[in-house]
């Protein structure tokens, strides 16, 4: 599957990013008291999700980032970005008509 | 437990002022009466820090935080600033358009009220005339609005023998999912109202009671303190001493509070405290000091949170017992409110001492019903 490079997910202002001494975090919805956990990676993802950045601008982001990233971590950020949006935790920007 | 880089949750002493006085309130007398209350602007400018800090959650109690007429206004900053909240009430004052807010709202977790008999007589011995059905109807109207009622009851010397009545009340007639207890310990104006409290042959009756409606209500009664908190923990403590095991979790050490590594308190005025039990620990006051910085490093909070360090071996309180590898030495509150140091095992949570001074542990066959194991 390749990255759509138009789309430019954000994260949903709404959610609260809480983050623990060990880099890992917690990604909390007020809304319905859910709680996520994230490991580092999620989170530096999650940081990206700021409207500026494409899927594929944050896995080149990862890629300087990290050491030892796998292959398949491109579908793997596309799945992780498809179920953030599915649980209304992030979202794309409505284009205007 | 690992240290949060930020409290979790909040513990705040919303309002100093209550239309009630019950006999027992661990508010009033104790450090947290501090006759003032702040001003909603100081709240609100504190919850954009709360917010900044990600602080999930925020326990609002009091004084009774219904008396404070701008209590919307401050749910819509706690709201806004991404929080959810559950309150603490004696429930007299909450109308049927307080609910509808509340509800409105979609952030409240519950709204705990007390109700600490099955009819006026027990409910009102200690807490007023009028307040058992004023409470009543505040709880009609939060369960019209579908906003969760977790209903506490203080068990003392007038309700002792009213256990199943309230069961009954609560479980069956009111068809509450759970209700959870605790006792009438001393703090605050128990301190001063000696009759209050459980003699050691109530609290033994007292725990047999619970753990029998417990398994007759499977499991649907809770406790974190008090007599119910007291059977199961004491009753686990014997069996691992009478089995000789080695240990039981955290046992031979003060590790009986988990509260400073995930959440802290405000009192009324703003001063931070550790727990709202422990308001004599003044830490900093909201809107001057950081928060992060109070919480990270203020020494009286570190040593706090060392004292599970402490061990049980070391007091001569605890001398030649035989429970210490089993035993937390509990709440550091009680041990402060009753000895005046809190790094000393609670003399009120000693299993040592109610056994000396004539007290009876229920049957252990009451512990294994699937309402009692946990
Ligand atoms: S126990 Fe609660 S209701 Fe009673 S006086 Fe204290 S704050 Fe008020
Ligand atoms: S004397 Fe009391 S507090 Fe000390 S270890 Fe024994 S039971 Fe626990």
């Amino acid at each position: 599957m390749g990255v759509a490079e138009k789309d430019k997910p954000i994260a949903n202002p709404l959610i609260v990013l809480r983050e623990e001494f060990d880099d890992w975090a917690i990604l909390f919805d007020p809304d319905t008291g859910n709680a996520v956990g994230l490991n580092p990676v999620g989170v530096f993802i999650w940081k990206l999700l700021d409207g500026s950045h494409t899927a594929e601008d944050i896995l080149k982001k990862l890629r300087e980032s990290c050491r030892n990233v796998p292959e398949e971590v491109e579908d793997h950020l596309q799945d992780f970005i498809q179920s953030l949006v599915e649980r209304g935790l992030a979202g794309y920007e409505a284009k205007k008509a | 437990m690992k240290l949060m880089s930020s409290p979790q949750s909040l513990d705040l002493d919303i309002t100093n002022r209550c239309n009630l006085r019950c006999r027992y309130c661990s508010h009033f007398t104790s450090a947290g009466d501090v006759g003032q209350d702040l001003a909603k602007e100081e709240w609100l400018q504190f919850f954009e820090e709360l917010n900044r800090c990600t602080v999930m959650n925020l326990c609002i109690s009091g004084g009774e935080p219904f008396y404070r007429q701008d209590l919307p206004e401050l749910m819509e900053g706690i709201v806004k600033n991404r929080m959810r909240f559950t309150i603490l009430s004696n429930g007299t004052l909450i109308t049927n358009e307080m609910a509808a807010f509340l509800a409105s709202t979609h952030r409240c977790d519950g709204v705990q009220v007390s109700i600490d008999g099955s009819n006026p007589v027990t409910h009102d011995a200690f807490r007023g005339e009028g307040s058992f059905s004023r409470a009543m109807e505040g709880i009609e109207h939060l369960r019209r609005h579908r906003v969760s009622v977790p209903v506490r009851v203080t068990i003392h010397r007038e309700n002792v023998h009213d256990l199943e009545g309230v069961a009954r009340l609560l479980l069956e007639d009111l068809g509450l999912p759970s209700f959870c207890t605790n006792s009438a310990s001393f703090m605050g104006l128990c301190r001063r109202n000696a009759e209050v409290q459980l003699s050691v042959s109530e609290r033994s009756l007292a725990m047999e009671s619970l753990l029998n409606l417990s398994k007759k209500y499977n499991g649907r009664i809770s406790a974190m303190a008090g007599p119910l908190a007291e059977a199961r923990n004491w009753l686990m403590m014997e069996r691992a001493r009478r089995e000789r095991r080695e240990s039981l979790p955290g046992g031979g050490y003060l590790t009986g509070c988990g509260g400073p590594m995930s959440k802290m308190a405000v009192r009324a005025e703003g001063v931070v405290v550790p727990c709202t039990q422990l308001n004599h620990m003044e830490l900093g006051r909201i809107n001057e000091d950081d928060l992060i910085e109070v919480w990270q490093n203020h020494p009286q909070l570190k040593r706090l949170r060392e004292r599970g360090t402490i061990a049980l071996c070391d007091f001569d309180f605890c001398t030649d017992c035989d429970y210490i590898p089993y035993c937390t030495g509990s709440c550091p509150a009680l041990a402060y409110t009753i000895l005046g140091k809190e790094n000393h095992p609670s003399p009120d949570a000693c299993l040592k001492r109610f056994l000396e001074e004539g007290g009876r542990l229920p049957d252990e066959s009451l512990m294994n019903s699937s309402g009692n194991r946990h």
